[in-house]
């Protein structure tokens, strides 16, 4: 099979222009300033009891179980669908639905649908239904008691398997290998839900965590007498816990789109990636991972030292913060697959099972148009989200360093800054690549 | 100071709306005129009458690429000649373009086409999976 940067897709973008490339590292570095220098000196987004909240009927609608095991069933039935095609389907990634499904629709489909509506898959996670059936016949869990203690380190493990097929492994793309990843994501998690009970998926499975991570940025929320409100995304992400784990969850997805980035460059391409095979592609992505924890944490420890406070606790304290670059990085590196490349799931979806005259919705004999987003949209949107996930960024973390101490100077944020910049001029340097 | 903190979500639904838009035009027809199909294979054109254009040259040999490998610029829009020589029989894959050719040992073979879609495209052998050229059309 070909050797591409994501798990499937025909193009990879364009190096952006070195002029837009500019401007934004310039945008950032000076918007970085006006945050620390300029925006407010006292808490102001840290509101439990903010937001306009939804009429208490549609809250009810909502929230409501027959709802939710509604939704529950139907992700199950296509589940199980994509699934039977991975396994049955066409032999070819070019005539089969399910990596498309995987890589592109479901995975990258994640993010967007997360940040407008919240954390989406964990209302529709398909395993919570099964695990429900599995427990009218193994009613005990007998580990429920340590999950606390692991936080979101089962779902780091989670992130990374999937991550690492995604972009390293060879054949991600073959079917056989989509069908092999679904089958055994679902038993391995039911499994562990069975043995630490329902609680696991919000802790050890990687896509809910991740739509919960990335729903931290979006408008709704719960204020703190319950109530399903809609307000301003940086109060919903200054307000959500701060989970054990969480800094590992925003390391790795950071790290890995950074790795994402760096093997579309001519430098991996003709350099250490040269040989494109799993080691060269392992160590990539586990020296980006690396990097961007040594990083972090180099510089929320620094801006603790400096202001005074104990240095252990500061990553973990700041971890939220990063959630808006690691945000930023991923729009502006799989926008254009969603876009284009994803338009192949539409038409390979109209006949699952390469049947001669099967056309479902009369879209099998369409062509993917890779020109239905020009060039200049595309280095706009990459550029675009880059900078505006630093700003956010910078924006969140002057905030928590005002609620960790009322008098925060602006010059102790200054380390964690420098690193939000460097991130966010490294993942400049990334799309244009070097 | 006048930056409110409120700018940011709404540059975040802008980002977020143009996404949506555009998800909802599933493949227009081939816009990309005669490219998208395998008609641009032609194996004996090799006159004078397509001097025009860019011609890219790549030889295999046991397995290695010599020529203009690597990432070979391309203005949008020119016709462009890729000439293909390998010494074992495969397939030669334009992705995106999604263009093929059959390679018999020690014959050229040409794909010819015009470069109308923007972005960066692998040249690859189906078989070995050896990666020729990468196309930066822009």
């Amino acid at each position: 099979m070909t050797v591409l940067a994501h798990g499937v897709g025909s193009r990879t973008d364009l190096p952006i222009p070195l002029g837009l490339a500019l401007y934004g590292a310039g945008a950032a570095i000076l918007l970085s300033f006006v945050v620390l220098l300029l925006f407010w000196r006292r808490p102001k987004l840290d509101r439990t009891s903010s937001g306009t909240p939804v009429p208490a009927g549609a809250q009810r609608v909502l929230d409501s179980s027959a709802v939710r095991l509604g939704l529950q069933a139907v992700a199950l039935a296509v589940a199980v669908l994509v699934t039977v095609v991975a396994v049955a389907g066409p032999a070819e990634t070019s005539r089969n639905v399910a990596p498309w499904v995987l890589y592109v629709t479901f995975w990258v489909g994640l993010v967007p649908v997360s940040l407008l509506l919240g954390p989406v898959w964990r209302v529709v996670n398909p395993l919570r239904l099964v695990h429900r059936g599995l427990r009218v016949v193994l009613p005990a869990a007998p580990g429920a008691g340590r999950l606390p203690a692991l936080g979101l380190w089962p779902a780091t493990v989670s992130l990374l398997v999937f991550l690492w097929l995604e972009l390293v492994y060879p054949d991600r793309a073959d079917p056989t290998t989509v069908a092999a990843f679904l089958i055994g994501y679902a038993v391995v998690q039911l499994v562990l839900a069975l043995w630490f009970g329902e609680e696991w998926f919000a802790a050890g499975d990687g896509f809910e965590v991740y739509s919960t991570v990335i729903a931290r940025l979006s408008p709704w929320g719960r204020r703190d007498d319950g109530r399903l409100v809609l307000r301003n995304p940086l109060v919903n992400a200054t307000v959500a816990p701060v989970d054990r784990g969480l800094v590992a969850v925003v390391v790795v997805l950071l790290g890995s789109t950074a790795f994402d980035g760096l093997s579309r460059t001519v430098f991996w391409q003709t350099g250490p990636g040269a040989a494109n095979d799993s080691l060269s592609g392992t160590a990539g992505l586990l020296v980006m991972i690396g990097l961007v924890a040594g990083l972090y944490v180099l510089g929320a420890r620094l801006s603790g030292r400096l202001a005074g406070q104990a240095e252990g606790v500061q990553p973990r304290r700041y971890a939220g913060t990063v959630i808006p670059i690691a945000l930023g990085y991923t729009v502006a590196h799989y926008f254009s697959l969603f876009m284009l490349d994803g338009q192949t799931t539409w038409i390979l979806a109209s006949n699952p099972f390469g049947l001669a005259g099967v056309d479902l919705f009369g879209t099998y004999g369409n062509v993917v148009d890779l020109t239905a987003v020009t060039s200049d949209a595309i280095a706009l949107v990459q550029v675009g989200a880059i900078v505006t996930g630093h700003v956010a960024g910078v924006t969140l973390a002057h905030e928590r360093a005002l609620l960790s101490a009322r008098r925060a100077r602006a010059s102790d944020q200054l380390p964690l800054v420098i690193v939000m910049v460097l991130f966010t001029v490294g993942g400049l340097g990334l799309l244009f690549g070097f | 100071m006048t930056v409110r903190p409120s700018l940011l979500p709404a540059a975040l639904g802008l980002v977020l709306a143009v996404g949506l838009t555009g998800c909802a035009g599933t493949a227009a027809p081939d816009s990309a005129g005669s490219s998208s199909s395998a008609a641009g294979t032609s194996a004996t054109a090799s006159g004078t009458a397509e001097a025009a254009g860019q011609r890219i040259e790549v030889q295999v040999a046991g397995g290695q690429v010599r020529g203009d490998t690597g990432r070979v610029p391309v203005t949008a829009g020119e016709h462009v000649t890729l000439v293909i020589t390998s010494d074992v029989a495969d397939e030669v894959h334009v992705h995106g373009y999604d263009l093929e050719t059959a390679l018999s040992p020690g014959q050229p073979a040409e794909i010819a086409f015009d470069a109308t879609i923007p972005g960066v495209f692998e040249v690859e052998l189906h078989e070995a999976g050896t990666l020729l050229l990468s196309l930066q059309v822009q």
